[in-house]
């Protein structure tokens, strides 16, 4: 495995795939090079360039995990160069880079992964149960949210919306995405948001099927006590409700009050969803099978997130059709 | 001890009753004048149960009392409340202010000219969080508001709740105008557009018991207001009030009701909470009642009522056309 990127995402990747049997991190990316370099010798990988790293022999997939905007260009050049391909969420920042990266995967034979890791969240998967199995009755009405402090203050790509799509394609997106996966294509998307200083942004969607269910999501950069998830999630025969906040079974604190250091690590999985998504997308890999989140379902969910964009820029209610 | 106003219930229709009637009968600053009801079964069992007295007519009622509480059906609002005005009463309306906004508007009309004052019952706004909100706001501390997302999730009441003929609608008629009071309240501002999405999913009900609001205020910020009947049976309270307030200096959650315990309890098979947090009920009244006795314009008033109506009465629009409805157009 090669990683392009050596921020956030591409550190989580590279250090879940280092417990995976039979996977092997050897080389990463970064631009500049050298900002790769704490995170190679953890990972015991070389550091190269892009270009050295789709076309190393003993490479066989790429982790892309650069600024949204640059995607298509890595993974396409991956993909041209024979590699599978693990593309961070979003696919892409627009569709039509969604749709080339789609072709060009098509067209080398090759796997495209996109990392909606919510997918591998264990809360969202009995959620994901308890509707299928009917326990939860008919769903109608349900509310996302997903919080964190602006990212914008630590990487200032973030708050380029050219480039990461702000809060909407790079965090609201994991919920539009688990409302499909949850209840399958809606029929019409109203939103707003407001961008602010430093980094602030915040958005509102309201989502709705064809007969039901009615869906709220909220993507916040304006949670200033750091990352929070929760739903709520009501059908005709019960109730779920899901708050981050009241579920960590570990809390650490320290004389030093929140702003010490962290005394100890608080895992709170034996495995964390972000390695057992590597785990299965390698598992189907082997097998020859698609992946769980494929090109164009990676595109559908990205096209869903500029349909928010797009009614909450115009203030209009969107028609949706998601893409084939 | 100083003068205490004799304030009056006018119908025993609302889920609010019981609490509206224990209130009049405790609160020092008034004289508990009796109930009139338009059921006469259930108001006679009420003022003995309350210890109030009957009065066979709303007439009678009015005419033993300076101020009256409108507890009835949402539809007969407007009837008792012109009936007080026309006696020279004083009337605290039960939200909604009415079904419609002619309804409304007649209401403030007919008290404007009798020269008595209407006020609404939004108890949120006595909620010392709630208020420790609008003073954060109000000083700045918080910058520019931006965004809220507000909720006011409950169990379905029942009764001619699901009546469209009696309660005009059903969960946005019913649960919207709390949170759009507050939100226009703390923000100072009023709305100017409304999306809805509504839906009768739950209790196979002629109304909606689902419902999400999305809405423009005019100075630019946005709200949603989520007013489902959503709460099951088996929640362990009737539902509550939340508000996630985002301003460009802080983000604010405040939960109303978050002040409980939890009791959980083996005779009735489920946990429940207490709530200990003050008394909303008895805060609205009083503030209704001191600015009465001191002729002071009420903290809430008719035009409080309407502004918030409207938003509920734009969103039936809003849901049958797809589309934003200005608020303007509804007053045209």
């Amino acid at each position: 495995m090669g990683v392009l990127g050596a921020g956030f995402a591409g550190a989580m990747h590279a250090h879940s795939a280092m417990g995976l049997d039979d996977v092997q991190v050897v080389a990463i990316a970064a631009l500049p090079l050298d900002q790769g370099a704490a995170l190679a010798q953890e990972c015991g990988a070389r550091l190269a360039t892009a270009e050295q790293i789709c076309a190393a022999d003993d490479i066989d997939l790429v982790v892309v995990a650069t600024p949204t905007h640059l995607h298509a260009e890595y993974a396409t050049a991956a993909a041209k160069a024979g590699k599978h391909v693990f593309c961070e969420k979003p696919i892409a920042r627009t569709r039509e880079q969604a749709e080339e990266m789609v072709r060009a995967c098509d067209a080398a034979g090759v796997t495209l992964a996109v990392g909606h890791v919510v997918r591998y969240f264990p809360e969202y998967q009995r959620a994901k149960q308890l509707l299928d199995d009917g326990t939860l009755g008919r769903p109608a009405i349900a509310t996302l949210v997903r919080g964190n402090f602006s990212v914008g203050s630590a990487r200032e790509w973030y708050l380029d919306s050219a480039k990461s799509g702000g809060v909407v394609l790079d965090l609201m997106l994991h919920d539009l995405d688990t409302v499909r996966w949850w209840f399958g294509e809606p029929s019409r998307v109203y939103a707003r948001r407001f961008t602010g200083r430093a980094g602030l942004e915040y958005a509102l969607a309201t989502i709705r099927y064809d007969d039901r269910p009615i869906v709220h999501i909220e993507g916040s950069w304006a949670e200033h006590a750091g990352f929070r998830t929760g739903f709520e999630l009501r059908g005709d025969r019960g109730m779920l409700v899901h708050d981050s906040r009241a579920t960590s079974p570990l809390t650490v604190q320290s004389p030093a009050g929140p702003a010490g250091p962290a005394m100890m690590a608080t895992p709170t999985l034996a495995e964390s969803p972000y390695r057992r998504q590597l785990r299965d997308l390698f598992a189907r890999i082997g097998r020859g099978e698609r992946p769980l989140v494929d090109g164009h379902e990676g595109l559908r969910s990205l096209a869903l997130g500029l349909a928010v964009i797009e009614s909450a820029d115009s203030g209009n209610v969107i028609e949706w059709k998601a893409p084939a | 001890m100083s003068r205490r106003l004799r304030v009056g219930l006018l119908s025993f229709a609302h889920v609010h009753a019981p609490a509206l009637a224990s209130t009049l009968r405790e609160l020092e600053q008034v004289e508990f004048t009796g109930i009139h009801d338009e059921d006469v079964a259930r108001g006679q069992a009420a003022a003995k149960e309350h210890g109030s007295r009957w009065h066979d007519t709303a007439d009678g009622l009015l005419a033993a009392s300076e101020a009256v509480v409108v507890a009835s059906t949402n539809v007969d609002h407007r009837r008792y409340t012109e009936a007080a005005a026309a006696r020279g009463v004083h009337v605290l309306s039960e939200k909604p202010l009415a079904t419609t906004v002619a309804d409304g508007r007649a209401m403030i009309e007919a008290c404007r000219r009798a020269g008595v004052q209407l006020g609404v019952a939004f108890p949120v706004r006595s909620s010392p969080a709630v208020i420790a909100l609008k003073d954060a706001i109000a000083s700045g501390a918080l910058g520019r508001i931006r965004a809220v997302r507000a909720t006011n999730p409950g169990q379905y009441p029942g009764r001619w709740f699901g009546d469209k003929r009696l309660a005009g609608g059903g969960a946005v008629m019913d649960h919207t105008v709390h949170a759009a009071d507050a939100i226009r309240w703390l923000v100072g501002d009023e709305f100017a557009r409304v999306q809805a999405e509504l839906g009768s999913f739950i209790y196979g009900l002629d109304v909606e018991d689902c419902g999400l609001l999305t809405c423009d205020l005019a100075g630019g910020a946005f709200a949603s207001i989520d007013c489902s009947w959503s709460r099951p049976q088996t929640f362990p309270t009737w539902g509550g009030v939340t508000l996630h307030v985002v301003g460009e200096k802080g983000t604010v959650d405040v939960d109303v009701f978050r002040q409980a315990l939890t009791h959980y309890d083996d005779s009735a098979d489920r946990a429940r909470l207490v709530g200990w947090g003050d008394d909303l009920t008895t805060r609205m009244i009083g503030a209704f009642v001191d600015a009465i006795l001191a002729g002071r314009p009420v903290p809430i008033d008719g035009e409080d009522g309407l502004r918030a109506l409207e938003v509920a009465i734009a969103a039936y629009r809003a849901a049958e056309t797809h589309l934003p409805v200005a608020i303007a157009d509804l007053r045209v």
